[in-house]
């Protein structure tokens, strides 16, 4: 395990990341931290992809300027588009947020369900 | 545009609107840079059309959002958006009309040069509706209605109502007044982050 | 065999820290400061990571915009603050994370080491190809910017699209009456 360390840290941490992610999102009552929570699974995701593109002493790929070996500019790729994408979504998420505040006055999810119940 | 909000919530700091004033064209202009760069260098269309958009989010926070909102308003965010996405489309709609495959640059039959420059304004279509995107995104949820104004003054024809007023029109016909606690809590962050 | 750099480890070790407060600190503003501390880690871990197009697109969306658009929620409705600092831990979702980490520390190992000249995808044909291609067909020298607009144009297409779709659905459900 410890051999891991040295080897596989970005891999670790990629775990790690999103344990932090999905403790995140299944434990906080709190809507905003859930978000959160959900954006940290998502960058730990990332991690895994870029990690996998690279290699050691790699330049990063702009080719054409002295050579190789390059990273991989696949899971670059993959990952800036994903990166885009996924603020666009934090920003729907939010204002679906906004909209349950104006509907519930709260958001806690626990007081969400008590609202519902009592409806 | 430097006026403060008539909400007492926003603070005015001198620090950061002189900062900001002088960062904010470097800011834009790398973001242009990076969008016009990206076959050279690292860059392209996503990561300058997100620097572009955080340039004016510098903006909307050293002025106050609601400013800047007046100060953006009219069609050029919705009018960016609408030609970036149409740009990329016909780029690669055109290459099907040269008998080429979607996208296909070497159809239009430039050589390779014209390779490069289609991938770059393919690049600029995406910095354009990136960096729309995103600007349109945070004012929407900053007051709620940043587009449906211009929106609204083009479909009603009443080209003679000013600005102020038609967004005054569309928060109270849509959301029953409820904008205006919204905008001065807005106003409450820009004040904290002062 | 071949170990992970220092700086990076160091870089990596912060953003997990600033992670983990952005997920137990109990005042969500304080929550979203940690996020962007966390945002910027990683966008200097990209660059570690020879990923530079990535980081420009993370350090100014993650730490940026994203920060922003939480500030932003967060003014219009309310910033939930308690006495305490920290969340308490909720037992439940510690063994739902447990199960899951569990499962992927079994798939570590299978991994290639970070960095490894012959991983799958450093050696992959695909990797091999826009490597040797993208300049001499494309006359791009970024390699992400041939794959990005070239090699899988039409997949970005897609990706604006959605971009577009989200911000016509921020539209939407914030103003649901004027346009439905």
């Amino acid at each position: 395990m410890i051999d891991l360390l040295g080897t596989h840290y970005n891999y670790l941490v990629f775990v790690a990341l999103v344990a932090i992610g999905l403790y995140g999102v299944t434990a906080s009552t709190n809507l905003v931290k859930k978000i959160i929570g959900l954006n940290i699974f998502q960058v730990g995701i990332f991690l895994f992809f870029v990690t996998s593109g690279y290699v050691d002493g790699a330049a990063p790929p702009l080719v054409g300027h002295g050579s190789g070996p390059y990273a991989s500019p696949l899971p670059h790729v993959l990952i800036l588009t994903a990166i885009v994408v996924g603020v666009s979504l934090t920003a729907v998420a939010l204002a679906l947020i906004v909209r349950i505040y104006e509907a519930y006055g709260t958001l806690d999810e626990d007081a969400i369900r008590e609202v519902q119940l009592n409806d | 545009m430097s006026h403060a909000d008539s909400d007492q919530t926003y603070v005015e700091s001198t620090i950061i609107m002189t900062t900001v004033r002088v960062v904010v064209p470097f800011v834009f202009t790398f973001g242009l840079f990076v969008m016009f760069h990206g076959a050279e260098s690292a860059g392209g269309g996503f990561q300058g059309g997100v620097i572009v958009a955080s340039a004016v989010l510098l903006l909307a926070f050293a002025f106050g959002i609601e400013p800047t909102r007046e100060w953006l308003e009219g069609p050029l965010v919705k009018t960016t958006i609408a030609v970036g996405g149409a740009t990329f489309a016909f780029v690669g709609l055109g290459a099907l009309a040269m008998n080429g495959a979607f996208l296909e640059y070497e159809a239009y039959g430039f050589g390779s040069d014209g390779v490069k420059y289609g991938i770059e304004l393919v690049e600029l279509a995406i910095g354009a509706i990136v960096s729309g995107v995103l600007i349109s995104l945070f004012f929407s949820l900053a007051s709620g209605d940043f587009l449906v104004v211009s929106a609204n003054n083009g479909i009603e024809a009443e080209p003679s109502e000013n600005a102020a007023n038609g967004s005054d029109d569309a928060a109270s016909d849509s959301d029953n007044g409820s904008d205006d606690g919204v905008d001065a809590s807005v106003g409450a962050t820009g004040g904290e982050l002062a | 065999m071949t170990t992970v750099s220092t700086t990076l480890a160091i870089v990596l070790t912060f953003s997990v820290l600033a992670a983990l407060a952005a997920i137990f600190l109990r005042d969500v503003l304080n929550a979203i400061i940690a996020f962007a501390a966390f945002s910027f880690g990683i966008a200097v871990a990209w660059i570690l990571l020879a990923a530079p197009d990535v980081a420009l697109t993370e350090a100014a969306v993650g730490a940026g915009i994203t920060t922003v658009l939480f500030l932003v929620t967060i003014a219009k409705t309310v910033r939930p603050s308690g006495e305490r600092l920290l969340e308490a831990v909720e037992w439940r979702s510690v063994a739902i994370v447990v199960l899951l980490v569990g499962t992927l520390l079994t798939t570590v190992r299978s991994l290639p080491a970070v960095g490894s000249a012959d991983a799958p995808v450093a050696t992959s044909r695909v990797t091999e190809y826009y490597l040797q291609n993208a300049y001499p067909e494309t006359g791009v020298e970024n390699a992400v910017t041939a794959v990005l607009a070239a090699y899988r144009g039409f997949d970005t297409l897609g990706e604006a699209t959605v971009v577009i779709a989200a911000g016509v659905a921020v539209l939407l459900v914030l103003r649901q009456e004027a346009y439905v």
